[in-house]
């Protein structure tokens, strides 16, 4: 059997601290690990339509996102994205997206994948800081391990790169570098 | 009497865009529009390197990275005073028209097309008789009985389910919806067909932009993607834009003429009075002479003169806004200091400046442009135009409308379109002579000035930027929704969604549908979205405004 195909979809504002996280989570998986070829990782943003394509083609989807959930900052939290979609409902007009709603649009071509949400409450989501809060901060370890292990549940594997360590990577800055920025010239 | 309707949220990005309404004997007297989101993103940039800016500007919005990160690009080459090489150009005009295509797709289909098709209503739509209406229209494929068959099948599971899904809560049955069960039935076939092609259009950035969603191309002094200027990728770009050329050719327009045909009264209403576009694509290194969609401004629906763009003229407005003072600035000299008090549509409501162009608001946008461009003899435009009015057989008058601003949206999706072509056998002709630059070395001043001015998908956007001892010591966007969303000014004037809304009809006042199609028209994007999921309250967006 074909091994299933993997998303890893960090979704999240990276202006708005906690609000980043999903992004921060991703870029820190790139850096420091590689991943077999079933396994995808997705910087998502704030995008809704424009992720239909990579999540139309993925067989099962892990989300990193902040999930406030009226639970301490930095407790993680684990959604099963069809728990989620049950009990949002949508609203009547028509513009822009959430990833529940690109979700249904998935459904509605008949390609929505299986999808995990895993995130950590945030304790600040207000403009403008591209930083986690430190609660959150100290989760992010607890929750890549996370990550790691449902990508390994759903048929993915990885290895850390050679001299390299989550810490460093961190350290080096993901999203905005260490300049700030990617000076190619 | 006079009745007030709150449509809250516009945008499904919860408290981002409000619009209150005043109606009396069935039609709006009074609008205001009130953003309620804060985005002083201007703030966050200060003491910044000026090269990384449009990082930061690109993640400002969820839908608009890459005008966003384009805008900040062009300002700062301004600042530095670099030219940046031809190919350089083609790029980032075949990205930016990629924007467009997918962008107006997105939007017709996805999110204005259920203002006006009636999705319950194809359900009872005979299946042969949607098929030959489709075929005489347009030689497209997929109009087959059984094509249409298999739509409505899998339409009546989403209603028979009792779940919607992503047409629930519609104004489903609303008497303002006008086509008959088998365009009903069509357009929603052409809703499914869309999803699928803009998924494949939203490709093309990935080409020359080495990521989507966020691209890592862009630079200061031209574009970073040298290494996929060759023959595969090129012709990888040529293919998806072929592909997505004959949606837009035997889909996007047939249907646009289709539905426009039904709803002609709507060429009367939701008009503004003027218009700017501060033109998109340059053909040459000279600006604004060599711009595709040429620079403009209109004043008094006068399509005999077009004004040239002095961007001196543009200030913000803050009287009616919740930031510090009654002044209006100029961007160049612009300043964000919030200030929020409490919603009062009389006072301040809303966290949007607003612009004005010699005093006066301004539309922006798809039919700013289309106006400009046909105002000025261009030709592509002139011939699309007219070409929409006889088969619609409206005047040209029926253009400041609701339905003038939708229409001008399809016809420059097809204009902007066939000119990419154009661009990519440019970028193959300099590749074939060896011009294979892509960059041009500049110098950080110690101190500049810089303004990026755009025409993105949403209208005319601005970047200005101040930089002093190698650093941004001041950044100020104007944004295209701004321009068109913004409140009134210090001269008491409504903003263009404001005027538009007057006049408008009004049906049932707790099922405004009518409202939503001229908000809608405008395209509206608040910018900032957020994302945090609130299992909860069973709301996915959340996000309060201290």
């Amino acid at each position: 059997m074909k091994p299933q195909r993997i998303l890893v979809l960090g979704v999240g504002n990276v202006l708005l601290k906690d609000e980043g996280l999903g992004v921060h989570l991703v870029h820190r998986l790139q850096a420091s690990y590689e991943f077999s070829d079933n396994v995808e990782l997705l910087d998502g943003g704030t995008l809704g339509l424009r992720l239909l394509d990579p999540i139309t083609q993925a067989d099962h989807v892990i989300v990193i996102d902040a999930v406030q959930n009226g639970a301490e900052p930095g407790t993680i939290h684990k959604i099963s994205a069809e728990v989620l979609s049950k009990k949002v409902a949508f609203k009547n007009s028509i513009h822009q997206l959430d990833l529940v709603e690109t979700l249904a649009y998935a459904e509605v071509l008949g390609r929505r994948p299986t999808c995990v949400i895993l995130g950590i409450e945030p304790l600040d989501i207000a403009p403008w800081g591209t930083s986690l809060t430190p609660p959150v901060a100290a989760k992010v370890e607890a929750l890549e391990a996370l990550v790691l292990e449902e990508i390994h549940q759903a048929g993915g594997s990885w290895a850390l790169k050679a001299g390299e360590s989550p810490e460093a990577c961190e350290a080096k800055g993901y999203v905005f570098g260490d300049s700030g920025g990617n000076h190619r010239h | 009497m006079a009745q007030r309707i709150v449509v809250d949220p516009i945008t499904r990005i919860e408290g981002h865009l409000r619009i209150e309404v005043e109606v009396a004997n069935g039609k709006v007297t009074n609008a205001w529009s009130c953003s309620t989101l804060f985005r002083g993103l201007e703030i966050i940039l200060k003491g910044r390197d000026p090269r990384d800016a449009w990082l930061f500007t690109q993640r400002a919005c969820g839908v608009c990275t890459y005008v966003h990160g384009l805008a900040s690009i062009r300002c700062v080459d301004h600042a530095v005073g670099v030219t940046i090489p031809d190919n350089a150009r083609l790029i980032r005009n075949l990205l930016m028209g990629a924007q467009f295509l997918h962008d107006h797709i997105v939007h017709f289909y996805h999110l204005h097309a259920l203002d006006w098709v009636d999705v319950v209503s194809a359900l009872k739509a005979d299946p042969v008789k949607a098929s030959k209406i489709a075929n005489d229209v347009s030689p497209a494929p997929k109009n087959g009985p059984g094509d249409f068959k298999a739509v409505q099948a899998r339409l009546k599971k989403f209603v028979d389910s009792g779940q919607l899904g992503l047409f629930a809560n519609g104004y489903w049955g609303h008497p303002a919806y006008k086509l008959p069960p088998e365009v009903n039935l069509i357009a929603a076939a052409h809703y499914l067909e869309a999803l699928r092609q803009q998924a494949r259009t939203a490709r093309m950035h990935a080409i020359f932009g080495a990521k989507n969603p966020h691209l890592q191309s862009l630079v200061v002094g031209g574009v970073s993607c040298a290494a996929d200027l060759n023959p595969d990728r090129i012709s990888e770009f040529l293919y998806l834009w072929k592909e997505t050329m004959a949606f837009v050719n035997n889909v996007y327009i047939p249907d646009l003429l289709a539905v426009a045909g039904f709803y002609k009264d709507w060429g009367s209403i939701g008009g503004t009075t003027n218009f700017l576009c501060y033109g998109e694509f340059p053909q040459s290194a000279k600006e604004p002479e060599s711009l595709f969609f040429p620079r403009g401004a209109i004043f008094k629906r006068n399509l005999a003169k077009v004004e040239n763009v002095d961007p001196a003229k543009i200030t913000e407005h803050v009287k009616h806004s919740w930031y510090e003072g009654d002044g209006a600035l100029n961007p160049a000299q612009g300043e964000t200091k919030p200030k929020y008090s409490k919603l009062d549509t009389n006072g301040e409501y809303s966290w949007m400046k607003a612009p004005r162009y010699n005093g006066e608001p301004m539309e922006v946008g798809p039919l700013a442009r289309v106006l400009v461009a046909y105002a000025k003899g261009h030709e592509p435009t002139k011939k699309a135009v007219d070409g929409v009015l006889k088969k619609l057989a409206i005047p040209k008058e029926a253009l400041f409308s609701t339905l003038g601003r939708t229409a001008a949206r399809a016809i420059e999706t097809q204009i902007i379109g066939e000119a990419m072509e154009g661009w990519i056998m440019q970028l193959v002709e300099n590749l074939k002579k060896g011009d294979t630059k892509t960059f041009e070395p500049y110098q950080m001043p110690d101190s500049a000035q810089g303004m990026g001015l755009n025409d993105v998908p949403r209208g005319a956007l601005g970047h200005w930027i101040e930089i002093k001892e190698k650093k941004i010591a001041n950044y100020q966007l104007v944004v295209p929704s701004t321009w068109n969303l913004g409140p009134r000014c210090a001269a008491n004037k409504p903003g263009p969604v404001e005027e538009a809304l007057i006049g408008t009809p009004v049906a049932d006042p707790k099922r405004p549908v009518e409202i939503l199609r001229t908000v809608h028209s405008f395209d509206p994007c608040i910018a900032c979205g957020v994302h945090v999921i609130d299992p909860q309250s069973n709301q996915v967006y959340k996000f309060r405004v201290v």
